[in-house]
């Protein structure tokens, strides 16, 4: 039998050879770096070498974080920043990016979560407790817990632990064109104004033309799960999802808040244990906001972060929406004049609760310079720090935790007049509350803005709408039954 | 047997073949020759061999074994064996993102492939060159632009109150449109949005199919009084089939795997109505963090389309004519 030999490669012979390339290649990649020079051979006793530089990998908006980092470096000179932007449409865009970021083996050091995904992060122990931090620099934390409410502090914690520090917030107040409502000669709302004075407002602001399309609409929202239609269901005395609080945070409140009575009866977080999405409440409240769309108050709900909306008002065709204080210097962005917009709380329905988010760094727990990170996220709630930032300075972007910030002067150039509203939201209003974001936030809210728009337009009615989404909510819950056991 | 035969350690050689020293040489030298392009080819296809092995093929292997394990990526992955694939079976969204994929491919790809041919054929008749020129520039613009930028601008225009489609369509007497707020005009414009994207690649496709057409079969067909429809029909069509062909295959393809305009424009609202295969896929894995669940949709994707692309290949005997 004649060989094969002469005849060239032999397929066979091409794949054997190209599989122990590849398996070559595969094990030169996994050799491990090769070590650092060392000293020299009996240099065992020479002079230590300089204070070696940590580097903190931060997820943050770099603009607006390089005051903050300047001031920082000056007392820190060895801790340098590599600054990671993450954008999204909306916050649980931006969380399913970082935990995809951070499932790749990309490690941080400093995270900025806002309520939406502070659960998320604590619940797969992402994000560390800093609860020992706090305890051992409670004398330097002290002027900071007195400055922030406490219903601010808790929706930063999850089963009795805290894990971020809250920097910013917004509540779902009610914007208003003060032209609009001129033009209308409607008069302006008061702070105990009530949901029919809302429909008389909005009917009243809203104008169509011969056609019968409207040129300016009464009210809009946008399709999300902060400021959506949830300050709605608030009102109306219900909520998304039934809340319990979670046990312990006993030593955050009888260490920083033991003279507040704003701190009675809270315990260690909130827990959102199961949905109650077809409440006849939140039938009634999604029925209302259907009911004023069909006739033709309120345009088609957009998707996102409500900067579509912030056109139609700024150009007046837009009398009312919720909002929160980012709007106050985004308006003045935008160039409307101090006096042209004005704010108020929510409408009373059932009652007048209302919903915020709030802000703030967190931890990773798997990061390697923790203590750095504890000591930039202590400096970053000091009072010089947001002061600096971007944020807040030179308009206000966003609506900082401190009530000490809170000053007429800051609002002076922006508006709006009624700016006491912000805090007043929390102070005066005890039962605020987080939006219900438990550590399924990202699949609850996408169950949440989907069904939504089914009922907006038409597709379902908003019965149907929310029964289909409790059932799912529910097949969720069910395919989650551990969220809130914490793993010792 | 000849012992010259049993002695002879040179491949391929009868025992009838002269033992001309020159011939052997020449013939070894040849051989040599051989296995040196041989060594060559696999050279340069050894690249993207492992390319494909490495960035395809392994992480195609990959996806079939995560779609048996429920992993969420930070706790050790747990064997669930086909309880994805059961789940998928009574997931309404699953389907439901399946079966808009569907629709879209058979309204987008039909359409896709009609209008560039269509337009392929006017481009190839009598016209000025530079018009000729300027029409093809027009018509493959888009497919250069990002799908993304697109979908962002096209989401604007088609505001239902405050797009520009809506105001010029309202001057001339037409009341508003809910282009993106009414499940089937959502449809219906992402299908738009698709065509104007991919219908330029798809022109291209067919001035080339065109371009190959022998001009002595286009005479002869003349001179036998074949015009118009007739010639289309029994001459254009038959040999235009192969590119035909193609253009279907990879439509269907793409078509099966649209995710950008849908996920921009709509996000898969309103409801449900259009969110596609791969939409429900991305929205599994990566923010619901279940990565077996979103395998087990890929697999069931790529088993949908090898199904759909053999079919075609299998159907396309009947009715594709090679030269």
């Amino acid at each position: 039998m004649n060989t094969t030999n002469g005849q060239g490669l032999s397929r066979r012979d091409f794949l054997r050879w190209s599989g122990v390339t590849a398996a070559a290649l595969a094990v030169a990649a996994c050799a491990p770096a090769s070590p650092a020079p060392q000293a020299g051979a009996g240099d065992a006793g020479a002079a230590a070498p300089a204070a070696a530089t940590t580097v903190l990998r931060m997820q943050v908006d770099p603009e607006q974080e390089q005051p903050v980092v300047d001031m920082f470096r000056q007392n820190n000179p060895n801790v340098d920043f590599e600054f990671v932007s993450v954008t999204g449409i909306d916050h649980e865009e931006i969380a399913a990016k970082i935990l995809t970021m951070v499932a790749s083996g990309q490690a941080l050091d400093l995270g900025y979560a806002a309520t939406e995904a502070t659960q998320l992060y604590a619940g797969q122990k992402l994000a560390a407790p800093i609860d020992e931090w706090v305890q051992r620099d409670a004398e330097e934390l002290k002027e900071y817990f007195t400055d922030v409410h406490p219903s601010l502090i808790q929706a930063m914690m999850w089963e009795g632990s805290l894990y971020q520090l809250p920097i910013d917030f917004n509540a779902a107040n009610m914007y208003y064109n003060t032209g609009v409502l001129q033009e209308a000669g409607v008069e302006a709302p008061k702070t105990d104004w009530t949901k029919d004075d809302f429909y008389n407002i909005a009917k009243a602001t809203t104008k169509k033309d011969a056609s019968g399309a409207a040129q300016t609409y009464g009210y809009a929202w946008t399709n999300r799960l902060w400021g959506g239609w949830m300050p709605w269901i608030f009102v109306n005395g219900s909520n998304l999802l039934q809340e319990e609080e979670a046990s312990g945070g006993e030593w955050l409140w009888s260490g920083f808040y033991a003279d507040d009575p704003a701190v009675q009866g809270r315990g260690g977080g909130w827990r959102w244990t199961a949905p109650k999405a077809n409440d006849p409440a939140n039938v009634e409240a999604l029925d209302f906001l259907y009911q004023i769309y069909q006739e033709g108050i309120t345009p088609a709900i957009e998707l996102g972060g409500g900067d579509t909306l912030q056109g139609f008002f700024t150009t007046g065709k837009l009398a009312m929406t919720p909002a929160g204080g980012f709007w106050a210097g985004s308006l003045k962005n935008a160039g409307m004049a101090n006096d042209s917009f004005d704010v108020q709380l929510m409408p009373k329905w059932k009652n007048q609760r209302h919903q915020f988010g709030t802000a703030g760094q967190w931890i990773f727990a798997d990061g390697k310079n923790k203590e750095a990170a504890w000591d930039y996220m202590k400096f970053r709630i000091s009072k010089d720090a947001m002061m600096a930032n971007g944020m807040f300075n030179p308009v206000t972007l966003t609506t900082p935790t401190r009530r000490s910030m809170l000053t007429a002067e800051r609002f002076a150039d922006t508006g709006p007049a009624n700016w006491q509203v912000f805090y007043a939201t929390l102070d005066d209003h005890p039962d605020t509350a987080p939006i219900p974001a438990p550590p399924i936030s990202n699949p609850m809210t996408a169950l949440f803005v989907g069904y939504t728009s089914r009922a907006m337009n038409g597709e379902l009615t908003p019965q149907a709408a929310l029964d289909g989404m409790q059932k799912e909510l529910e097949d969720l819950y069910a395919r989650n039954p551990d969220m809130y056991t914490k793993a010792s | 047997m000849s012992s010259v035969a049993s002695t002879n350690k040179h491949v391929g050689q009868s025992k009838s073949r002269s033992r001309n020293p020159y011939r052997l040489m020449t013939e070894n030298t040849l051989s040599g020759m051989a296995r040196r392009k041989a060594l060559m080819g696999y050279l340069f296809l050894f690249p993207t061999i492992l390319g494909i092995l490495v960035f395809t093929a392994g992480p195609v292997l990959f996806s079939f074994v995560l779609s048996l394990f429920r992993w969420n990526v930070f706790s050790p992955p747990e064997w669930i064996g086909f309880v994805s694939y059961q789940r998928m079976v009574t997931d309404s969204r699953a389907l439901t993102g399946f079966w808009n994929s569907f629709i879209f491919v058979v309204f987008a790809v039909s359409l896709q492939v009609l209008l560039g041919l269509v337009l392929a054929m006017i481009l190839q008749s009598h016209m000025a060159t530079w018009l000729r020129y300027t029409y093809r520039t027009t018509f493959l613009l888009p497919m250069l632009m990002s799908g993304a930028a697109t979908a962002i601008v096209l989401g604007y225009m088609l505001h239902k109150e405050f797009g520009a489609v809506n105001y010029y369509l309202g001057r001339i007497g037409i009341p508003p449109i809910p282009w993106l707020t009414q499940p089937t005009w959502a449809m219906v414009s992402v299908i738009m949005s698709y065509l104007w994207l991919s219908t330029g690649f798809a022109m291209i496709l067919f001035i080339g199919g065109l371009t190959n057409i022998s001009n002595e079969i286009l005479d002869a067909a003349d001179v036998d009084g074949a015009r118009g429809l007739t010639r289309f029909w029994n001459i254009t069509l038959p040999l235009v089939s192969p590119t035909l062909l193609f253009a279907a295959v990879t439509g269907v393809i793409g078509g099966l795997q649209v995710f950008n305009l849908p996920y921009i424009m709509t996000r898969g609202g309103p409801g449900d109505s259009t969110r596609t295969a791969v939409m429900v896929m991305y929205e599994s894995a990566f923010k619901n963090m279940e990565i077996g669940y979103g395998s087990t949709i890929a697999v069931v994707l790529f088993l949908v389309i090898l199904a759909v692309t053999a079919g075609q290949f299998g159907l396309s005997k009947r009715w594709v004519f090679y030269q």
